[in-house]
């Protein structure tokens, strides 16, 4: 269970860790985007400096994000293979009928392979360094102006934060059935497919059975304190639109501009 | 099966930021046929411990022995399947665990796995059931529409049902109410005596010790404090306010008493009502002796 390094927060007191969540949510968003603007080697090198340069500043160590990548490498392998055999274009090293290897087929898988991981590295980097309820509070945030039309953001926000919240209590909860089926002669993750599904049963309905009891207390807990909906409710946390945001903000402006000079050069 | 740990440590989460060091260098015996409590407060490692009787975890260093099978770090996961089934473990709130569509069919999960055959499984979920004073009304209901009394002995005969040697028990009445409490802990008893069961116990309920346990293992932090008879652990009310551990309410009342009246001597600590009782007794006959 604790293989799983996508969505989990380290705290810290880097200048990344204190950015606005709104800001780095916003601007790993933008970045993500513009990963895809990228069309050339010059552009994936500008593109991989900088993460790195993010990554340095967040003081959290490499490992964090090989490890993010791992769970992931299998379709970002399948991805870059289908990239290579089936791009026509170029001199051709290798042919067996519809499958062929161009050089086009062979960049293009590289760039593939790029993306991928600037996407995880960045994603990783943003809630290795942004609490999970930091996330759901920018997340509100930005929703805010789509009350006129009628979302109902404060549930939806809510939502998200308890959704979030149960995470690590969920994972706690799995550890321990796991631990009680093994107890009683279940082998996770060994045998055959079957041998291994039927195994799961076991796991699964204590699991929401569980997840379904502890909803019902946590409703009753927020009702018996006088939750009555989102509408006009007052925050803890406070966030606030720093200098620093703004030259993160100016910093990712030039990286953009940059690359899109790079682009066509 | 005797149980040996060598300097076993283990670490939660190894080469992470979150690691975490919750055994050290614990060395212990646990006697064949013994009914051992282990206390210390949250956070001591209790739980880490019990999880290494059956191979849940593999210390980080050292090893256990248990029976004939030794366990290291290098242990294949393998290997476990036979020390799983002689070593039964009911987890805190095992009620958790249940997932059959009927109580018997829940119980009969754990020799399933184990290779008994369907019908052999169910003759022994019966017989645990009524092993652990379930009703006969229940033995094909839910395991859901149950109490949580009731769904606590389900639990129970599910990991009995194992036929285990040795059978640990994670405070296995957390929750439940005292005649709850008091009934799960006779049947324990009764099974020890009955099947020749050696019994590892996970509490907080010093009275439970006192009653029960003839070894006590104390943990403080991940370090092993002691390892002694309950008579030993509780004699020294000194040692055990400093590490914060409370006494058996009949030995708390002995010392009380003792402070009151100076001339009031026990000539042996009590630890349970029936002792003191006997004590107390024996002193008042001593004293109308003496008036006469």
């Amino acid at each position: 269970m604790n293989k799983i390094i996508l969505g989990r927060y380290i705290p810290g007191k880097s200048f990344l860790h204190r950015l606005d969540p709104r800001s780095k949510l916003v601007l790993s968003f933008l970045f993500i985007l513009i990963i895809f603007f990228a069309n050339n080697w010059r552009t994936y090198i500008l593109l991989g400096i900088f993460t790195f340069f993010c990554i340095l500043l967040s003081k959290i160590s490499l490992g964090f994000f090989l490890k993010g990548v791992r769970p992931l490498i299998w379709l970002i392998l399948f991805t870059v293979v289908l990239q290579i055999f089936f791009t026509r274009g170029g001199p051709t090293y290798w042919q067996f009928g519809p499958l062929s290897i161009t050089h086009f087929g062979l960049v293009n898988g590289g760039y593939v392979f790029c993306r991928f991981v600037l996407i995880i590295f960045m994603s990783t980097l943003l809630t290795l360094t942004t609490s999970p309820l930091e996330i759901a509070d920018a997340l509100e945030n930005l929703m805010l102006p789509l009350k006129k039309f009628k979302v109902p953001v404060y549930e939806i926000s809510l939502m998200i934060s308890i959704a979030l919240r149960f995470v690590p209590t969920l994972m706690d909860e799995t550890e321990k059935i796991m631990n009680a089926q093994r107890a009683r002669g279940v082998n996770f993750g060994e045998g055959g497919l079957i041998k291994q599904l039927k195994a799961i049963v076991p796991l699964l309905i204590p699991l929401f059975v569980g997840a379904f009891n502890r909803a019902e207390d946590l409703a009753t807990a927020m009702e018996a304190r006088g939750y009555r909906g989102g509408e006009g409710r007052t925050k803890y946390r406070f966030h606030a639109w720093h200098k620093n945001d703004t030259l993160s903000c100016i910093i990712f402006g030039l990286l953009a501009a940059i690359l899109l000079f790079l682009r066509s050069w | 099966m005797s149980i040996r740990f060598e300097k076993v440590n283990y670490i939660y989460q190894q080469a992470t930021p979150f690691e975490h060091q919750a055994l050290y260098d614990i060395t212990l015996t646990i006697p064949t046929g013994s009914y051992t409590a282990i206390v210390g407060h949250t956070g001591s490692g209790k739980s880490t411990l019990l999880q290494h009787l059956n191979g849940l975890l593999k210390p980080v260093s050292g090893r256990i022995i248990i029976g004939d099978q030794e366990i290291t770090s290098l242990t294949k996961n393998k290997e476990l399947g036979t020390l799983r089934k002689h070593v039964g473990v009911v987890f805190q709130f095992p009620e958790a665990q249940l997932f059959e569509e009927t109580v018997l069919k829940d119980i009969a999960f754990a020799p399933k796995n184990f290779g008994s055959s369907e019908q052999e499984a169910l003759e022994t979920a019966r017989q645990m059931a009524k092993l652990v004073d379930l009703p006969e009304y229940v033995f094909n209901k839910s395991p859901f529409e149950l109490s949580g009394g009731q769904m606590r002995r389900v639990a129970i005969a599910g990991v009995l049902a194992m036929k285990p040697e040795v059978l640990v028990l994670d405070e296995p009445t957390a929750g439940l109410d005292p005649k709850g409490r008091i009934e799960i802990m006779d049947m324990f008893q009764n099974l020890k005596i009955q099947q020749h069961l050696t019994i590892i116990l996970v509490t907080h309920q010093m009275d439970d010790v006192a009653r029960y346990a003839d070894n006590v293992i104390v943990l403080e932090k991940g370090h092993l404090l002691a390892n002694n008879f309950p008579e030993k652990i509780f004699s020294d009310s000194k040692w055990l306010q400093e590490h914060h551990l409370a006494l058996p309410q009949a030995t708390r009342f002995a010392k009380e008493l003792q402070k009151r009246a100076d001339s009031f001597n026990f000539s042996k600590v009590p630890l349970t009502e029936e002792e003191l009782a006997i004590q107390l007794i024996q002193r008042i006959n001593e004293v109308k002796q003496n008036d006469e």
